[in-house]
């Protein structure tokens, strides 16, 4: 099992009362795999269904964002390899 | 200085940590100027007006706070941000002898000024003591005479040496019968106001105190021959000035021109400063709705500060000349609108 690892960038590092401010989170594990799991059904007859697929991630990963003003962080997108978080400032 | 940390967690708990800093920068210091370095008090109440430009000759014998000025005092004990502009320029009266006077003891003797600017054809030249005259020492008295007024003020403030050296340089100088070019002059400017810092902060100022050199900002190349690092390294703000004077004009366009200028040319030390909007004004002539442009302008520093360069952090409107409010009840009431308004709360 390996360790993750994580970058945080702010899009500025001084920001006006009331500007939006940008996180940019990119993380990762290498053990962390995204798995595709598809099932076919096969009667006796041969008659296959459409596959049917489903996902699941090996090791999956949780990040958490605090911040020691109190700033609330709200998560606009992630796609398991970069978080994009607001807040205002 | 807040920080933000972020903590990646795998299904074994083994984590991962990442920080970032930021600082929240207070707000932008909102300002104004009254014509005739008039006393502003009255117009500046209830509007979150909290700082203000004033204009001096060194030739003045009272340039802190002013001749009949004690309200200066008043202001800048109630934390009023106060842009000194100290001129070489001679304002022209009584006269432009030579001076005698005594500072703190000392006799000092200062020539007459030696300089013309502001050469526009058709126009009587304003005359200034010389930039060679500050080299050889001449001006002493001059600046010994501010400081010790300066000293009995019970706080700091900005120097802003020149209100505008591209409009005192635009059409060249001449000093003592010889003719100097624009970029000539730029140069010969730049050597004098080193003197007159380097002068300054070799004495005892009061806590606070900050030096900058005036420009309009309207001319690419003299800002950046007036901004060199070895001078940018002993002040602390960029400083230009804003005119809307057509109307295709917008705030965010005339805000940003020398902005954009200073990202280009200049370099990291200067970058690093903070900028002082001395003047900025709206003409009524080509706008007459002066409240309507006004309206934009918070939008338009937010805007400029939330992009890479240096941050606009005091713009004081000029209620004189081409900033004429007109009229002024309504002006002045965008003016407090804007200052109530992100990014001036």
């Amino acid at each position: 099992m390996a360790a993750p690892t994580v970058t945080a960038a702010l899009n500025a590092a001084v920001y006006s009362p009331g500007d939006q401010m940008t996180l940019t989170v990119t993380y990762g594990d290498a053990d962390t795999r995204p798995v595709t799991v598809t099932v076919v059904v096969t009667d006796a007859q041969g008659n296959s269904s459409a596959p049917a697929r489903v996902t699941a991630v090996i090791d999956p990963l949780t990040v958490t964002v605090t911040d020691d003003s109190g700033r609330i962080w709200t998560k606009l997108s992630d796609n398991g390899m970069v978080a994009v978080y607001r807040a205002v400032a | 200085m807040p920080r933000v940390t972020v903590t990646v967690r795998d299904n074994g708990g083994r984590t991962a940590t990442a920080t970032a800093d930021y600082t929240i920068a207070p707000p932008v210091l909102g300002g104004y100027y009254l014509a005739g370095n008039a006393d502003p008090t009255a117009d500046m109440a209830g509007g979150n007006i909290r700082s203000l430009t004033q204009y001096r000759s060194f030739a003045d014998g009272y340039v802190f706070p002013g001749w009949n000025r004690p309200w200066l005092v008043d202001l800048g004990k109630a934390g009023v941000k106060i842009n000194m502009v100290l001129e070489l320029k001679h304002y022209g009266a009584p006269n432009t002898d030579a001076q005698t006077f005594t500072v703190d003891g000392v006799r000092y003797t200062v020539p007459a000024p030696a300089m013309t600017i502001q050469q526009r054809p058709g126009t009587t030249w304003p005359r200034a003591y010389g930039y060679s005259q500050v080299l050889a020492g001449q001006c002493d008295g001059l600046f010994a005479r501010a400081l010790s007024q300066y000293r009995t003020m019970g706080f700091g403030v900005n120097i802003q040496l020149a209100s505008e050296l591209d409009t005192d340089h635009e059409f060249g100088t001449t000093e003592a019968g010889k003719a100097y070019t624009w970029a000539e002059s730029d140069a010969r400017a730049v050597q004098a106001v080193t003197y007159v810092v380097n002068w300054f902060k070799a004495r005892g100022l009061p806590a606070g105190t900050t030096f900058s050199v005036g420009l309009g900002g309207f001319d690419r190349a003299c800002y950046q021959r007036t901004h060199p690092e070895a001078l940018m390294a002993k002040l602390d703000f960029l400083q230009w000035n804003v005119y809307a004077t057509d109307p295709t004009h917008t705030a965010l366009a005339r805000f940003r021109r020398t902005k954009d200028w200073a990202v280009a040319d200049l370099g990291p030390v200067a970058l690093s400063r903070p900028v002082l909007i001395a003047e900025w004004g709206v003409r009524a002539a080509e706008i007459p709705d002066q409240a309507a442009w006004i309206r934009t302008v918070p939008a338009a520093i937010a805007t400029l500060n939330a992009e890479r360069g240096p941050r606009i952090v005091r713009t004081n409107y000029f209620n004189s000349g081409w900033g004429t409010l007109s009229p002024k009840a309504t002006g002045l009431a965008a003016l407090k609108a804007a200052y109530a308004t992100r990014p001036y709360v």
